[in-house]
C-alpha cells in the first residue's frame, strides 16, 4: 500500500515501495539517555485468553494423583490416546518436575507436558516457578463460605470478560484502571521514563485494561515499528517543511486535528488521541532505527511474533529514554469447551517457543534479571470433561519467569486432582487459594513499589496474609 | 411508560405543525373518516362519528438534504448523491415500509458456486485461501451494492450482538459455506422476530462449532461428565439478559446499592442441559463427514435425542421436566430467554448504539425496548409496523431510527451524543459516496487482509472473540468520555496505531493507487468515479460543501471546511513542468481523504 511521493502526486500508478522519511523536528529535544542497564526492569504479561486449563498445565505425576485424575478425565485422555503420535498425556511421557521445596506437597508429585519441555528447563534451572491456583479474590473464602455466599466473593465469576477484566483489575469489566497501568504511574511519579508515560505501558494488541493508570496508557507494537501517516509523509522534505505555512505542516495540522474544537466529548476524545498519535509514533520509529536484530530466533507465530516486537521494543529502551516498562501480551484460543486434546497442545507448544526465545533474547541483551515474565488467564477450568472439554472454572496454576526469579519452585497450593474437595466449587472448579493480587504484590515490590504505592494497585491485598515471595 | 409515549407522539406533532410536513402515503388513514358520495335517498342513519383520527405524527427525516443525508448515514451503509437528491421531500414512513418490503440480497449461493469452482480447492480438496475468504467477499458485495440497504445495515448489527468469526485461526474459516449459511440468517430474520431469529441461530451449524455446542453430549453423573456450558452461559449473557437485571429503561436494578444478577452458575449448568444432543443433519450424532450429505454444512442442525439430556432442567425460574424432548427443551427455553424482562432493554440499548448513539438516554431506549416488547410501532405517518408480537425487529428498527433522539437537533447537539463510526462503515460508506465501480473484493487483498496491526481494526463476521470487536459497556479509560462516565464501544478500537492504519487504508482507496491502466482485474476494482467532485475542483470551497453533504450530512465544522478549503487552494491545478502531474484529482483525493480523518466526520452525531 505504500506509495512515492511521485505517484501520489500523479493520481493512479502501480504499487511500489515508499521511502519513510524520518521526520525530525519535534524530536530533537530527545538526546540517548545514559541510563544503565541495572536501572531498567520491566514487567511483561502474557494472557491467555479463554481460559486455560491448569489441569491440563501442571499434571499430577504421582500414581495416586495421576490414577485418579485419569479416571476422572478418562473421556478426554482418550481422546489424547487418539491424536497422531500418541498420548502427550501418558503417565510415561510427562516430564515430571523436581521442585526444590517438593517436601512442601508430601507425597505428591507434579509434572509438564512435553509441549513446554521449554519452560520445564527454565523451572529445571531455577529460572521459572509456578504459582499454583491463582485466582481473583476478595478475600479468602472457604468452600462453605462460598457455597452459603456468606463471604465477599468476586463479581460474575465464570464470566469470560468479567474475569479476565478482575484478573487486570480488580473488577469486573467497565474497570478503569489495571494494576500495571497503575504500577507504571507510581514509578512515573517517581521520576521513571523521564517522567514522559509514552511508552511505559505498552502492547502487541489494542486498548488494553492492565496497562491504563491514571498516567499510564498503553502503546501499540508491531514488529516493524510503529505506522505513520502515507499521506504526510509524501509531502515530506521540502526544503520549507518546517515552515508553519507549508503544505507538510498545514497537512500534519488536520491530521493532529490541530484547528478542531467541539465542546462534544467524543468529539474531543478522538481530537485528543488524533493529537499525540502522529508524535509517538514518529517517536518509537526515530529510536527503533537504532535496533540491532536479535540472534535468538523467535517462531513465526503469534505469540513469538509479539514477543519479539517486545524485545524489540526493551532494547530501544534507551533511545525511548525508558527504564520502567509494563507490556502486554496475549493469545487466544484457550476456552477449550471442545477439542481440548486437539486445540491445547498446540497452544502449549506455542507458549513455550515464544517464552523460551523471549528469555533467551533477554539474556542475549544483558536483561536477563531485568525482566520478568508472568502468565494469566481468565479462569481455570473444570476438572471434570463435558465430552471433549472442559468448563470455565475459578483457579489456575500459572508461571512466573526470569532470572530474577526464584525458580525452581511451586509457591502456593495444588488443590488434589479430585472432586468434592475443599477448594471444589463444584466440577473441580478451584477456589483460588492465593489471590491475583497476593500474585502481583512481588512484581510490584520488584518493580520498584512502596507498600502504599501497592496498596492503591491492588485494593484487595490487606485482607490476606503475606503471598508467594517469587521474585 | 405511557406517559413516555405520549411524549414522542406529541413532540413529533408539533414539529409537523412547524414545518407545515402532512403525513403521507403508507395508507395512513385514507380509509377512515369520511363518507363516500352515495347518490341514494335511502341511506342508513349516520353512523356515529367515527374517532378523530390520531394527530398525524410526522418527520423531518427527509425535509432537507442534510436530514436525508443523516438519516441514511445512521439507516443504510452511506448515501449516495443520489440517494439524497430523490429522498428529500418524500416521506420517510414510506421509504422504510419498502425497506421492509426489499427481497433480501443473500449470501450462501455466491459462496457456494464460489466454492465449488473448477480449481477452488487443491488435491488434497482443501479450499484455497482466497475462496476460504468468500463469505467476506459476499458481505462487501452486497453491503455496497445491495438495494436492501436497511436490511444488511441490521444485519451487520445484529451480527455484532449474535456473534460467531470465521477470523483466521477459527475453523469457521475452512467452512465457508457454513458462515454463509449464518449470513443468510441475520439477512432473513433482520426484519423478523428475535425469537425466531434465536431459534435460527441456535440451531445453525456455525454458532453451534463456535460456541461448541454441536455434538454436545448429555451429562452422565456415574463418570462425572458435564454437558458443555458454553452456549447456555453466552446465549444469556450476550444475545438475550445480560448479566444483570434490567429496568425497560435499561437501567440496573439494583439491591442494597449493587446491581442483581440476573442468573447464577446453577442456571447455566440447568440451561447447558437443554443444548445437548445437537449435531449436522442428515448423518449421525457422531458423523463422518465423508458420508454427509452435501447440504448438511449448511443446513440447521438436527436433534439426535438419545444424546440429550433426560434430566430435569431448571434455570432462571423455569423448570423443563425430567424427560423431555430436545425440540421441545429449546422451545422453552428460548421462550423464556426472550421472554424475560431483561430481552427487550438489553437489545434495544444495543441497537441503538449500531445505528445511533453511543450513550442512548434511558427514555429512549424504554421507548425502544417498549417496541420490542409490544412488536410494534407507529410510524410517522400513522401506520404501524409490527405484528405485535413480542421481539418484532422492524418494529424495534423503526423505533431506533424515528425517535425524537435520533432525529432533532436539540438532541444530537448535547455534548455526550453521537458515536464514532465504525471503521467497516466509513470504508463502505466511501464506496458507495463514490461509486466505486467494480465491486470485485477477490481483487482487492487490502480487503481481506485482516492480518494483525493493519487495515481497519475491524473486519466483517471477524471479530476476534464473541465477544465482539468493542463491548457495549466499555468506557474508555483516560479520556473524557471516561471521565464523564460515557460507554463509547467504538473507542476501544481507536489508539495510535488504528488511528494511522485508518489513514493509510483510505489513502490506499481514496487515490486509487491499484488504478495502473493495465486492465488487470486488481487494477479497476474498487476505483472511485470522482467525476461530480472533479467537477468542483477548481472551487475548493464547492468541493468541500459537495463532500460535507455526501459524507457528514452538513454538519462538518465551518473551522474545519475552512482548514480543508485553504488547503486545497494550495494544491496547484497544474504543474507545466510535469505533464503527469494531476491537480484536480489531487484535489479531490485530499479532499477526501482529509474529510474521512477529520473528528467531524469520524464522530457521527
Amino acid at each position: 500500500m505504500k506509495q512515492t511521493r511521485r505517484t501520489f502526486l500523479t493520481g493512479a500508478s502501480a504499487l511500489s515501495a515508499a521511502t519513510l522519511t524520518g521526520i525530525g523536528s519535534s524530536l530533537s529535544a530527545f538526546q540517548a539517555s545514559a541510563a544503565e542497564t541495572s536501572g531498567y526492569k520491566a514487567i511483561v504479561c502474557l494472557f491467555f485468553l479463554g481460559g486455560l486449563d491448569g489441569h491440563d498445565t501442571v499434571l499430577p505425576y504421582d500414581q495416586a494423583s495421576y490414577d485418579r485424575y485419569a479416571e476422572i478425565r478418562a473421556p478426554l485422555l482418550g481422546l489424547y490416546d487418539n491424536m497422531q503420535g500418541g498420548s502427550t498425556r501418558a503417565r510415561d511421557r510427562l516430564l515430571p518436575l523436581s521442585p526444590s521445596n517438593a517436601a512442601n506437597f508430601g507425597g505428591r508429585q507434579f509434572a509438564l507436558p512435553e509441549e513446554l519441555s521449554g519452560i520445564k528447563g527454565l523451572f529445571d534451572d531455577g529460572n521459572a516457578a509456578i504459582v499454583g491456583n491463582v485466582g481473583p479474590l476478595i478475600q479468602p473464602i472457604t468452600k462453605t463460605q462460598f457455597e452459603n455466599d456468606s463471604a465477599p466473593q468476586p463479581k460474575r465469576l465464570f464470566s469470560h470478560n468479567d474475569q479476565q477484566s478482575t484478573w487486570m483489575s480488580s473488577e469486573p469489566e467497565g474497570a478503569q484502571f489495571g494494576w500495571g497501568g497503575r504500577f507504571a504511574d507510581a514509578v512515573l511519579a517517581a521520576g521513571a521514563n523521564s517522567g514522559a508515560q509514552d511508552f511505559s505501558t505498552i502492547t502487541s494488541l489494542g486498548n488494553e485494561l492492565f496497562l491504563t493508570g491514571s498516567e499510564a496508557s498503553p502503546y501499540q507494537i508491531g514488529l516493524d515499528g510503529a505506522p505513520e501517516i502515507d499521506a504526510l509523509n509524501f509531502f515530506a522534505g521540502g526544503e520549507n517543511q518546517s515552515d508553519p505555512n507549508s503544505i507538510y505542516q498545514k497537512l500534519r495540522d488536520h491530521f493532529e486535528a490541530m484547528d478542531f474544537n467541539s465542546s462534544n466529548l467524543i468529539d474531543r476524545d478522538i481530537a485528543n488521541a488524533m493529537r499525540t498519535a502522529l508524535t509517538t509514533n514518529e517517536t518509537f520509529n526515530q529510536a527503533f532505527e537504532s535496533i540491532q536484530p536479535f540472534s535468538t530466533a523467535f517462531p513465526q507465530n503469534f505469540l513469538g511474533q509479539q514477543l519479539q516486537a517486545v524485545a524489540n521494543t526493551i532494547a530501544i529502551r534507551d533511545a525511548l529514554l525508558v527504564n520502567r516498562q509494563v507490556f502486554f501480551v496475549a493469545i487466544g484460543g484457550f476456552d477449550t469447551h471442545s477439542n481440548q486434546a486437539n486445540d491445547l497442545p498446540a497452544l502449549q507448544q506455542e507458549i513455550d517457543g515464544g517464552v523460551v526465545a523471549f528469555y533467551q533474547a533477554m539474556q542475549e541483551i544483558g536483561l536477563g534479571s531485568d525482566v520478568t515474565l508472568f502468565t494469566a488467564s481468565d479462569f481455570g477450568r473444570t476438572l471434570a470433561i463435558n465430552g471433549d472439554g472442559t468448563d470455565h472454572g475459578w483457579g489456575s496454576h500459572h508461571f512466573v519467569i526470569g532470572e530474577a526469579v526464584q525458580g525452581g519452585q511451586i509457591f502456593g497450593d495444588i488443590p488434589p486432582y479430585d472432586l468434592g474437595h475443599d477448594q471444589d466449587a463444584g466440577s473441580g472448579r478451584l477456589i483460588p487459594t492465593t489471590s491475583v493480587e497476593q500474585f502481583a504484590e512481588p512484581l510490584g515490590r520488584w518493580f520498584g513499589l512502596t507498600d502504599a504505592e501497592i496498596a492503591a494497585a491492588l485494593p484487595n491485598l490487606s485482607n490476606f496474609a503475606s503471598g508467594p515471595a517469587f521474585v | 411508560m405511557h406517559s413516555i409515549k405520549f411524549r414522542r407522539v406529541a413532540q413529533s406533532a408539533a414539529l409537523a405543525l412547524v414545518l407545515g410536513v402532512a403525513a403521507c402515503g403508507g395508507g395512513g388513514g385514507s380509509d377512515s373518516g369520511g363518507s363516500l358520495p352515495g347518490g341514494t335517498g335511502t341511506s342508513p342513519p349516520p353512523p356515529p362519528p367515527p374517532p378523530p383520527p390520531p394527530p398525524a405524527p410526522s418527520s423531518t427525516a427527509f425535509s432537507t438534504e442534510e436530514s436525508t443525508a443523516l438519516f441514511l448515514t445512521q439507516a443504510t451503509f452511506g448515501p449516495t448523491q443520489e440517494d439524497i437528491t430523490q429522498l428529500t421531500g418524500t416521506a420517510p414512513s414510506d421509504w422504510i415500509l419498502a425497506e421492509f418490503g426489499k427481497a433480501p440480497s443473500l449470501n450462501l449461493n455466491y459462496v457456494l458456486t464460489e466454492i465449488t469452482e473448477d480449481g477452488a480447492r487443491d488435491d488434497d480438496g482443501q479450499l484455497s485461501f482466497e475462496k476460504r475468504q468468500t463469505p467476506t467477499f459476499s458481505f462487501w458485495i452486497n453491503a455496497i451494492e445491495g438495494d436492501d440497504q436497511l436490511r444488511q445495515r441490521m444485519a451487520f448489527a445484529l451480527s455484532q450482538i449474535l456473534v460467531i468469526s470465521h477470523a483466521e485461526g477459527n475453523f469457521l474459516f475452512e467452512v465457508p459455506n457454513t458462515v454463509a449459511h449464518y449470513q443468510d440468517i441475520l439477512v432473513s430474520n433482520a426484519f423478523g422476530n428475535y425469537r425466531d431469529l434465536l431459534e435460527d441461530v441456535t440451531y445453525s451449524p456455525a454458532m453451534g462449532e463456535y460456541l461448541t455446542y454441536l455434538q454436545n453430549v448429555k451429562g452422565d453423573p456415574d463418570i462425572g461428565r458435564m454437558p458443555d456450558e458454553n452456549y447456555a452461559r453466552e446465549v444469556m449473557q450476550l444475545f438475550s439478559i445480560g448479566l444483570v437485571d434490567l429496568n425497560m429503561d435499561g437501567s440496573s436494578i439494583t439491591q442494597n446499592g449493587a446491581p442483581l444478577e440476573s442468573y447464577s452458575n446453577a442456571d447455566v449448568t440447568g440451561l447447558a442441559r437443554v443444548f445437548t444432543g445437537l449435531s449436522l443433519s442428515g448423518g449421525e450424532f457422531f458423523f463422518d463427514f465423508r458420508t454427509l450429505p452435501d447440504d448438511a454444512l449448511h443446513t440447521p442442525m438436527q436433534a439426535y435425542p438419545e444424546w440429550h439430556s433426560e434430566l430435569e432442567k431448571t434455570f432462571l425460574g423455569t423448570t423443563i421436566p425430567p424427560g423431555t424432548g430436545p425440540e421441545e427443551s429449546i422451545d422453552i427455553a428460548l421462550d423464556t430467554l426472550v421472554d424475560h424482562p431483561n430481552t427487550p432493554p438489553f437489545l434495544a440499548r444495543q441497537l441503538i448504539q449500531r445505528f445511533v448513539t453511543s450513550n442512548p438516554e434511558p427514555d429512549y431506549i424504554e421507548r425502544v425496548a417498549t417496541a420490542f416488547a409490544d412488536g410494534q410501532y407507529q410510524l410517522p405517518n400513522g401506520s404501524n409496523v409490527g405484528d405485535g408480537r413480542r421481539g418484532d425487529l422492524s418494529a424495534t428498527i423503526a423505533a431506533v431510527l424515528f425517535d425524537p433522539d435520533a432525529r432533532d437537533a436539540a438532541n444530537r447537539d448535547e455534548d455526550s451524543f453521537g458515536k464514532i463510526r465504525e471503521p467497516v462503515l466509513r470504508f463502505i460508506q466511501w464506496a458507495r459516496a463514490f461509486d466505486a465501480g467494480t465491486v470485485t473484493p477477490e481483487h482487492t487483498f487490502p480487503l481481506w487482509n485482516t492480518s494483525f496491526g493493519g487495515g481497519l481494526s475491524q473486519a466483517p463476521y471477524k471479530s476476534p472473540s464473541v465477544f465482539n470487536f468493542y463491548r457495549p459497556g466499555y468506557v474508555a479509560p483516560g479520556t473524557e468520555t471516561g471521565a464523564a462516565g460515557l460507554t463509547i464501544p467504538e473507542l476501544q478500537l481507536v489508539n495510535a496505531n488504528s488511528i494511522s492504519n485508518y489513514a493509510n487504508f483510505m489513502t490506499y482507496f481514496t487515490f486509487a493507487f491499484a488504478a495502473n491502466g493495465s486492465g488487470e482485474p486488481s487494477t479497476t476494482s474498487f476505483i472511485p468515479d470522482y467525476s461530480d467532485e472533479l467537477a468542483l475542483a477548481e472551487d475548493p470551497e464547492a468541493l468541500v460543501d459537495h463532500l460535507d453533504l455526501l459524507l457528514t450530512f452538513g454538519s462538518t465544522s465551518d473551522e474545519t471546511k475552512a482548514t480543508i478549503v485553504t488547503f486545497l487552494n494550495d494544491i496547484a491545478l497544474e504543474n507545466p513542468s510535469d505533464p503527469d502531474y494531476n491537480g484536480p484529482f489531487l484535489r479531490v483525493g485530499l479532499g477526501v481523504l482529509m474529510m474521512m480523518t477529520s473528528p467531524d466526520y469520524v464522530v457521527q452525531r
